[in-house]
């Protein structure tokens, strides 16, 4: 048996978007889920590296052979390079993690539910070897668990590519008790990019432009302010008025997000329900836009009230959680799971 | 809760398909319906022994697998042995089985754009009219069409799937349109259901089982296992041949399109329909030349029309079909 201290225990939140790293030794890191590859031997001259990640790898797109392993939620089948960019990216995380040798690693990672539900086998084969031994959970359960939100809870984790559901019935979750839709990060993106583009066609910008817009100004509800953004339009720098667009793009998560979280409610035992309104809990990337807690306990209050939270870090709540699940791990349980 | 989570991590480890966390309520219904398939045969087989050998001790449960040699009872080495064949794959082809009714799926919908166009142009409305201008071409063959939506509708994949199953289709076509992060590629794929060679029957068998000998239920089970194998190999059969028109009819008036060729993906409305089905990504709207393209009828035609030219040979070459118009 392998004494605690012999071993680096790390939690691992795989996102679409970002994936981060929470170590036992105290280290945290995050990354873009971006995995490129130099294209030939020139660009492989001129980027210096083997492979890049994240913002670098984004940052010389046009050289790379770039991948974002969990499009959608997914590890699409027959996509080897895909495979490839997630042990890539694993492998990266861990290394800056900085374990040290003889320093065994034991990880927990997390993936986006639908992920773990359809590609089981292909995940399992895409982070073979990354660590020493390795556990998959599905994320929304590692934010629970690192929450302590196990019994009477509901997780709604809005990530880029998929926003996942989990009740928490004080047990593992069953398929029944997820959900996922499509409905997420990337999908507004697109939505602000059309919006944008109808409202003004000379305007010249960039799907990674629009992103970094909503990060800046999203919002649900009444704005705080007008949402000004600065484009080439006809070669000038132009200022653009963008509030109507934003918020008719973040509020498309809503309906779906309402719809979704009633239906889950309704099915839990009736004693309960109420117990489980009252403690719902947004993570990832979307639990920051501004009223959007507000606008799921507006939709609440026809159910009889409930009350909506955010995390306080949606970057490192799921790599947190899986960190607790790889520290309260048995060793025993360790040793039947080779990484 | 930790338990259960190494446990699913390490059947699959194992191959083994993941068991399923089952409910208080539904885990003790397994129990008792498990230990009644355990106890009838082993209280037959003691009372056998005790009868036959005058002592009723208690025999060793032992699981079968299809291959393995079943000693028929008594126990006896020099009793005759049966041997259960491996089944074998049934070749569909043999039965003639032909297309009568096709359910046309158009992606998205509703509160769901799906994929964008740099111009306003969302994947709901292309899949919707592409699926329409197929339907048509399919009723003047004489095919009977049916459509999970033919509004801008949301739709549920649990719904088209049921709605497909509900409509006894012949064949289920859901019609997407793809979107790549890499804008210069312009890609036609189309998948089917997959992948098919996990270990569940196996897994099935030895669970349902175990103890007692081959069940008329586990057996059942197993020839579940092979029908649904059999149409995985329909459903790739199926998208070769629609791949195999999209590509080359839509290749002529775009020499830069890509064919990336089938492949399987468990798509959920390809795992939940019962019948062949594939889920073509006809066009690839991240490109902009590609997404001009699909701004005109024109070019929506030819994508129908090479569904349609893809679906008529597969259901041609499974049994003889009325031609168009005919």
């Amino acid at each position: 048996m392998v004494a605690k201290k012999d071993v680096l225990h790390v939690g691992i939140d795989l996102g679409t978007s970002r994936s981060s790293i929470t170590a036992s030794n105290g280290a945290t890191h995050v990354v873009d889920s971006y995995v490129g590859w130099p294209i030939d031997m020139v660009a492989r001259k001129v980027v210096k590296k083997s492979v890049l990640f994240g913002k670098e790898a984004l940052d010389n797109r046009p050289m790379l052979d770039l991948h974002r392993p969990l499009e959608r939620g997914l590890i699409k089948e027959g996509s080897p390079k895909d495979e490839a960019a997630v042990r890539e990216l694993l492998g990266h995380l861990i290394s800056l993690a900085g374990a040290k040798e003889p320093q065994k690693v034991h990880a927990v990672v997390g993936v986006p539910a639908e992920a773990l539900r359809v590609s089981r086998q292909h995940l399992r084969a895409a982070v073979k070897g990354v660590a020493d031994a390795l556990l998959i959970v599905s994320e929304p359960f590692a934010v629970a668990y690192g929450m302590d939100a196990l019994l009477h809870a509901m997780i709604i984790d809005i990530g880029a590519g998929t926003t996942d559901f989990c009740v928490m019935n004080g047990r593992y979750p069953t398929d029944e008790d997820q959900r996922t839709l499509t409905h997420a990060g990337d999908s507004v993106d697109e939505l602000l990019v059309t919006l944008i583009r109808t409202r003004y066609p000379e305007a010249k910008f960039s799907v990674h432009m629009v992103r970094e817009w909503k990060e800046r100004s999203s919002f649900v509800g009444e704005p705080r302010g007008s949402v000004m953004v600065t484009v080439p339009v006809n070669g000038k720098p132009t200022a653009l008025d963008i509030t109507a667009e934003m918020k008719r793009a973040c509020e498309s998560l809503v309906g779906p997000i309402v719809e979704t979280m009633l239906d889950l409610i309704s099915r839990v035992e009736p004693e309960y329900q109420e117990k489980v309104r009252h403690n719902i809990i947004l993570a990832g990337g979307g639990s920051q836009v501004p009223g959007l807690s507000a606008a799921l306990e507006k939709a609440l209050i026809e159910v009889g009230n409930g009350r909506v939270r955010a995390v306080e870090n949606p970057v490192f709540a799921g790599s947190n959680g899986g960190l607790a699940i790889a520290l309260d791990a048995p060793d025993g349980d360790w040793e039947q799971l080779p990484g | 809760m930790l338990r259960e989570v190494v446990r699913e991590n390490v059947d699959l480890l194992s191959t083994r398909a993941p068991r399923k966390v089952l409910s208080r309520s539904s885990s003790s219904r397994r129990w008792v319906r498990r230990s009644a398939l355990v106890l009838v045969p082993t209280l037959l087989f003691v009372s056998i022994n005790a009868i036959s050998v005058g002592r009723a001790s208690k025999p060793d449960l032992v699981v079968f697998s299809p291959g393995q040699e079943i000693p028929l009872l008594p126990l006896d080495p020099n009793a005759p042995r049966l041997v259960l064949a491996k089944p074998r794959r049934v070749d569909p082809s043999l039965f003639r089985l032909g297309v009568t009714t096709v359910v046309i799926d158009p992606g998205h919908g509703g509160a769901d754009p799906g994929a964008l166009t740099a111009f306003g142009l969302t994947e709901k409305e292309i899949t919707l009219d592409v699926s329409r201008r197929l339907r048509d071409l399919l009723v003047q063959a004489r095919f009977k069409v049916e459509m999970t939506r033919d509004q801008d509708t949301t739709v549920s994949l649990k719904d088209r799937a049921q709605f497909a199953n509900g409509h006894s289709a012949d064949l289920f076509v859901s019609v997407h349109v793809n979107s790549v992060p890499q804008a210069d590629r312009r890609l036609v794929e189309t998948y089917y259901l997959g992948p098919s060679d996990d270990p569940r029957v196996d897994a099935l068998v030895g669970e349902e089982n175990r103890g007692s000998g081959y069940t008329m239920t586990s057996f059942k089970k197993l020839l579940d296992g092979i029908y649904a194998d059999v149409r995985q190999s329909e459903s790739k059969t199926f998208a070769l041949a629609v791949q195999k028109e999209l590509f080359a009819s839509l290749r002529k008036g775009n020499p830069a399109l890509q064919d990336h060729g089938v492949k399987s993906a468990p798509f959920v409305v390809l795992i939940a329909t019962e019948m062949p089905g594939i889920l073509a990504e006809v066009s690839c709207i991240s490109n902009e030349a590609e997404a001009r393209n699909l701004s005109h009828p024109a070019y929506r035609q030819s994508i129908a029309q090479a569904l349609y030219d893809g679906l008529h040979a597969y259901a041609e070459e499974r049994s003889p079909v009325p031609s168009k118009g005919s």
